[in-house]
């Protein structure tokens, strides 16, 4: 493990009171990982697609505030939070996800046998499944584009973002950037960062002037590794795993009759 | 911009109004925010509508759609009100000192209407909106601002009507919003604090839209905000390269470098010079306008080159002329189309069907013609306009051929952005099959045209044989196959023709040598010894000690004033300067007004490198190279105004020398809370059936609006056939309050009609508390919102919807003809199966 040690994590601070909602990182995304898309309709909102998808690793969600008298409009960046010690990977049976010394929780399609544990495990419902896909379907998530960190080069989303909504580097560097603008700008943020202690601390973590709860984040994840607490609960894989899953393929397969693109009740389904 | 995108770093108050930059300038946002966490700045958005900019704000003010001048008119009444103006500043360097003819008078005596109006040329007669002027022809100026008759008093007693009660009840806004906002905004009127105002289509698509802007000058010079760093007034351009187009002439009334087109009274050279040359007895004005004939010269001798002489008045002749009064803009060109008046068209470069205001009216137009060429990247609802809905394929005998052209990657060249920097680009890739750039779709254009006037004559070649065409390699026909864009950009610069001397030196001094590129525009001549396609962009490829230097091209990262200037980073028109009427950001003596964000000072140590004498400035490029002001040579600091001054009173305008409120075409009140006169007096009303509006109609009683989102661009010819971002606004949608929801009993996601007096279109309702209604002289005004991306052609299954113009009216602005797409009335309709 020495080489885990001297290779620094990195990790990304998300001050959410500077994105502007833009989706620009929407779109490098797609491009830099050439993913396709899923047919989307207007749902009274600008939020789009509903949900991370196969297609779609990262998005903003648009929360409209309600949050006393005055108008507010929240633009809220998701994407797979890459977890120190991470659910996905302890859950799969078969090593296919990987938590690489420098931060990126990566997934090995090789591996992969298309049991969908991760999905179970994770606590930010991020690994998603290519239902579409009738041949050889994947789990698809945010790779935190570690092609690109392996080179030097800087995350896609991160890259393109025109109001350095994302702080990119170390973990530790981060964790210090964010502790160093709560400190520096007292009433503006909440004081908390999302993602230091959740599931035991994530590589992405989270600055915001607004509650986290009213912002959609789960805040009854514990500060303590999940892994653990999977394990807990994959002791009784026959019993609710195995069920899961079977219902889950039972939907596919029901679903990929005819030509198997019926992109609106996929979207009902997700959510 | 009279500054430039990065300079919003240095404001302390930023006012966005009239644009939303979050959605459609994101990376402007980066200096927003950048102010807003280093300098503290406050970031103020007045919008109809909660935008993603206002969530960035720290006050937001809804207003009505439409009352832009009530709004800002308080606030004039507000600074003046408070003495909060920036005193040194307007007495010296704006004409509020400057004593009105007795005989003008303003709204609050003629009821909404300024002196010489005549009701049946729905013109104004202008002379009463002159300035008095001593027995040296030099205006007479009061500068205790005490005399009742100067424009400070005249400015005052005008916005006295726009009482904070009297907005309030106009605008929809609260009056205590009103009042955080004021008072925000005019704490910059301190030597060392600075405010901007961000502007964009949301301040121009109004039948008041140059007015909007003048309030808001107004403010800027009564607060001395313009010309220093952080200030002025910008324009956030809603194409990457409109400013670029514009300076080269692309509208009807000017040429390049905003010389005006000529019209047919103007017999000769002479009388155009005359007429556009203003004069002024001013000792301190620069009164630039007074090089018009340089510049008009110049650029005969770019065109027509070697067969434009003196003999021949440089031939000026040659070049097309409108018809006195005449007014060839865009919602004339449709009414005339309509009326089959014109035989072919050319849709470069756009997508009239879906950008045009009062789509129906346009699409039935185009069916009108014999032959379109559509010059696109793609076919588009021009292009099949035919097959669009409502036509009969059978009955439209128009001939449509579509051009593909070159993307912007896939060439090379200049753009200009809206801060006046002018950047090259390079090709990135070749053309597309046979798509080519829009210069050689020209270039085949020009050549076949003046073959056939070669071959066939015809009623006047003269204009076309006569062009200079030297962009490339010309083979053994004389034909280029390829333009060269250096070649163009060169001529858009200019050459000395002959060694150009100056004449005023003793012994005169060699300025440029025959044959090489002019240096600025200060060289160029009118006697036919230089050349310069675009004298506003003469110095951007010029030539240094010989060596060629496209300065577009340039890529330095200095920045030596800590201002973002950058001033060896591509070019900047004029002569590079950064930040125009800069000589404003300093004292009569020179020094800057706020030290802090020196623009420009005077050392008076230093030695200029041109005269050879102590005394130079120092900092960005300066509004020309005079001395300061209090100095005997000294010049005023708004060069291109007459006086020198900046104008208060601006009597140039065809509504008013003060913007005064009026209601859109199409407006929910009966009448103007502020006089009798309901619209601006003097727009253009069309006649035609398809041009009907609907005022104070219970029809249609919602306000609307129309936007654009961050995904999609214009028409989104460009973007919906883009799936990344299709997916993300897959759909037409109509903004609304949930009260107006609850009204109608819509629900969010629900597929509406929206209909007005032109026509109607189906939308997603998205319903929001982002609008909110009005409460307008005491009764509730709904406004609901649609974006106009959308056409019916794609997404092929029809799943976009189509175009917001459907609803927008024709009818212009007074001054420019803009169409006022951003205040009408619609009405939205639930519909049976509406609810998926």
């Amino acid at each position: 493990m020495t080489t885990t040690a001297q290779i620094a994590q990195k990790g990304v601070l998300v001050d959410l009171t500077r994105c502007i909602g833009c989706r620009g990182c929407q779109v490098a995304c797609k491009s830099w990982n050439e993913r396709s898309v899923k047919k989307t309709i207007n749902r009274g909102e600008y939020t789009n697609p509903q949900k991370l998808n196969s297609d779609t690793y990262t998005r903003i969600e648009f929360l409209e505030g309600a949050f006393g008298q005055a108008p507010a409009w929240h633009f809220i960046k998701d994407q797979c939070m890459h977890c120190k010690d991470p659910a996905c990977a302890s859950a799969c049976p078969v090593g296919a996800f990987k938590k690489l010394p420098n931060g990126p929780v990566t997934y090995d399609f090789d591996k992969c046998i298309g049991c969908r544990y991760c999905m179970i495990a994770c606590p930010f419902q991020v690994p998603k499944y290519e239902w579409e896909k009738r041949i050889f379907p994947w789990v698809r998530k945010c790779t935190f584009c570690s092609d690109r960190i392996a080179e030097n080069l800087i995350p896609a989303c991160i890259k393109v973002c025109p109001t350095k909504t994302m702080f990119y580097g170390d973990r530790d560097a981060v964790v210090a950037e964010a502790q160093k603008r709560l400190a520096d700008n007292p009433g503006k943020y909440v004081n908390h960062i999302y993602g230091k202690e959740e599931a035991g601390g994530t590589s992405w973590m989270y600055i915001s002037s607004v509650p986290f709860e009213q912002l959609g984040f789960n805040m009854k994840i514990p500060a303590k590794n999940l892994p653990d607490n999977t394990w807990a609960m994959l002791r009784e894989i026959p019993v609710k795993v195995v069920g899961f899953v079977t219902v889950l393929s039972l939907i596919a397969i029901f679903r990929n009759r005819g030509n198997g693109h019926n992109a609106e009740s996929k979207h009902k389904e997700e959510n | 911009m009279t500054n430039h995108f990065i300079d919003f770093k240095n404001a302390d108050v930023i006012l966005v109004m009239g644009s939303n930059p979050a959605s459609n300038h994101p990376v402007s946002m980066k200096w927003i925010l950048k102010a807003m966490e280093e300098r503290g700045a406050k970031l103020i958005v007045v919008d109809p509508r909660f935008t993603q900019t206002a969530a960035k704000a720290n006050v937001y003010a809804p207003m009505r759609s439409g009352t832009d001048i009530p709004f800002l008119g308080g606030m004039i009444k507000y600074i003046l009100d408070n003495n909060l103006y920036f005193r040194e500043y307007v007495v010296k360097y704006t004409n509020a000192s400057v004593l009105v003819n007795p005989d003008f008078k303003g709204p609050g005596e003629l009821n909404g209407l300024f002196s010489g109006y005549d009701e049946k040329t729905r013109k104004y007669d202008k002379k009463t909106w002159s300035f008095q002027m001593d027995e040296n022809g030099i205006p007479k100026k009061d500068p205790t601002l005490k005399d009742p008759h100067c424009v400070y008093q005249l400015l005052k007693k005008h916005y006295s009507r726009y009482t904070i009660d009297k907005v309030s009840s106009i605008t929809g806004t609260p009056k205590e919003k009103l009042e955080e906002v004021y008072k925000l905004y005019a704490s910059t009127g301190k030597p060392n604090r600075v405010g901007t105002e961000l502007y964009a289509m949301g301040w121009t698509q109004h039948t008041i839209g140059t007015q909007n802007i003048r309030t808001m000058t107004i403010i800027q010079l009564l607060l001395g905000n313009m010309g220093m760093a952080g200030g002025g007034i910008n324009a956030l351009r809603g194409e990457s390269n409109v400013q670029g187009s514009t300076d080269q002439g692309l509208l009807f009334n000017t040429l390049t470098g905003y010389l005006a087109t000529p019209s047919g009274s103007l017999v000769d050279l002479k009388s155009y010079i005359e007429k556009y040359t203003p004069k002024t007895k001013e000792p301190k004005s620069v009164n630039w306008w007074s090089n018009r004939a340089k510049y008009i010269t110049s650029y005969l001798k770019a065109i027509y080159g070697g067969r434009a002489t003196k003999d021949n008045d440089f031939g000026y002749a040659w070049l097309p002329k409108l018809d006195e009064g005449m007014n060839a803009s865009w919602l004339n060109l449709f009414d005339q189309m309509l009326k089959g008046k014109f035989e072919g068209f050319f849709a470069w470069g756009q997508n009239p069907a879906c950008s045009s205001a009062n789509s129906n009216k346009t699409r039935q137009a185009l069916a009108k013609l014999k032959w379109m060429v559509n010059v696109n990247l793609f076919d588009n609802e021009t292009g099949s306009f035919w097959k669009g809905p409502g036509m009969n394929p059978k009955d439209v005998q128009t001939e449509v051929f579509l051009l593909p052209c070159a993307s912007s990657v896939e060439k090379e060249g200049s753009l200009a952005n809206s801060g006046r920097w002018v950047q090259w680009r390079y090709k990135a890739i070749d053309p597309i099959g046979q798509s080519k750039p829009d210069a050689d779709i020209a270039n085949e254009l020009y050549y076949r045209v003046k073959t056939l006037y070669q071959k066939e004559g015809g009623k006047f070649p003269a204009p076309i044989l006569n062009l200079t065409w030297n962009y490339g390699q010309k083979d053994a026909l004389g034909k280029i196959h390829e333009v060269n864009v250096h070649n163009v950009a060169k001529e858009i610069n200019g050459y000395y023709l002959e060694d150009v001397y100056d004449k005023t030196a003793t012994p005169p001094k060699l300025l440029g040598k025959k044959g090489e590129l002019c240096a600025t525009f200060v060289h160029l001549q009118a006697d036919g010894t230089t050349s310069c396609g675009n004298w506003i962009y003469c110095q951007s490829y010029t030539q240094k000690e010989g060596k060629i230097i496209n300065m577009m091209a340039r890529r330095g990262k200095g920045d030596p004033t800590g201002l973002g200037l950058y001033p060896e980073w591509s070019w900047a028109w004029p002569v590079n300067r950064r930040i125009i009427y800069n000589r404003a950001s300093v004292d009569p003596d020179g020094k800057p007004w706020d030290p802090k964000r020196a623009v420009i000072k005077w050392d008076a140590v230093k030695e200029d490198p041109v005269s050879k004498k102590p005394g130079m400035w120092v900092g960005d490029v300066p509004d020309g190279p005079a001395p300061p002001m209090a100095t005997e040579k000294g010049k005023l600091p708004f060069i291109m105004m007459t006086n020198g001054v900046g104008g208060l009173f601006g009597p140039g305008l065809a509504d008013g020398p003060f913007p005064e409120h009026y209601e859109a075409l199409e407006c929910p009140l009966e009448e103007n809370m502020l006089s009798k006169q309901r619209i601006n007096p003097t727009i253009k009303l069309f006649g035609d059936k398809a041009d009907a509006f609907f005022s104070c109609d219970m029809r249609y009683p919602f306000v609307a609006t129309t936007y654009r989102v961050s995904e999609h661009w214009q028409t989104g010819v460009m973007t919906r056939h883009e799936p990344w971002l299709l997916e993300m606004q897959p759909q037409m949608f109509v903004e609304m309050s949930e009260e107006l929801a609850k009204e109608k009993s819509i629900q969010n996601g629900e597929k509406v009609m929206v209909k007005s007096g032109r026509g109607e279109l189906w939308a997603i309702a998205i319903v929001t508390s982002r609008f909110k209604p009005f409460k307008i002289g005491g009764s509730t005004v709904h406004q609901v919102g649609l974006p106009w991306h959308f056409g019916w052609q794609y997404p092929v299954d029809g799943s976009g919807g189509d175009s917001a113009n459907l609803l927008t009216p024709t009818v212009g602005d007074a001054n420019t003809m803009i169409p006022e797409s951003k205040a009408f009335m619609v009405n939205v309709v639930k519909v049976a199966g509406g609810r998926t």
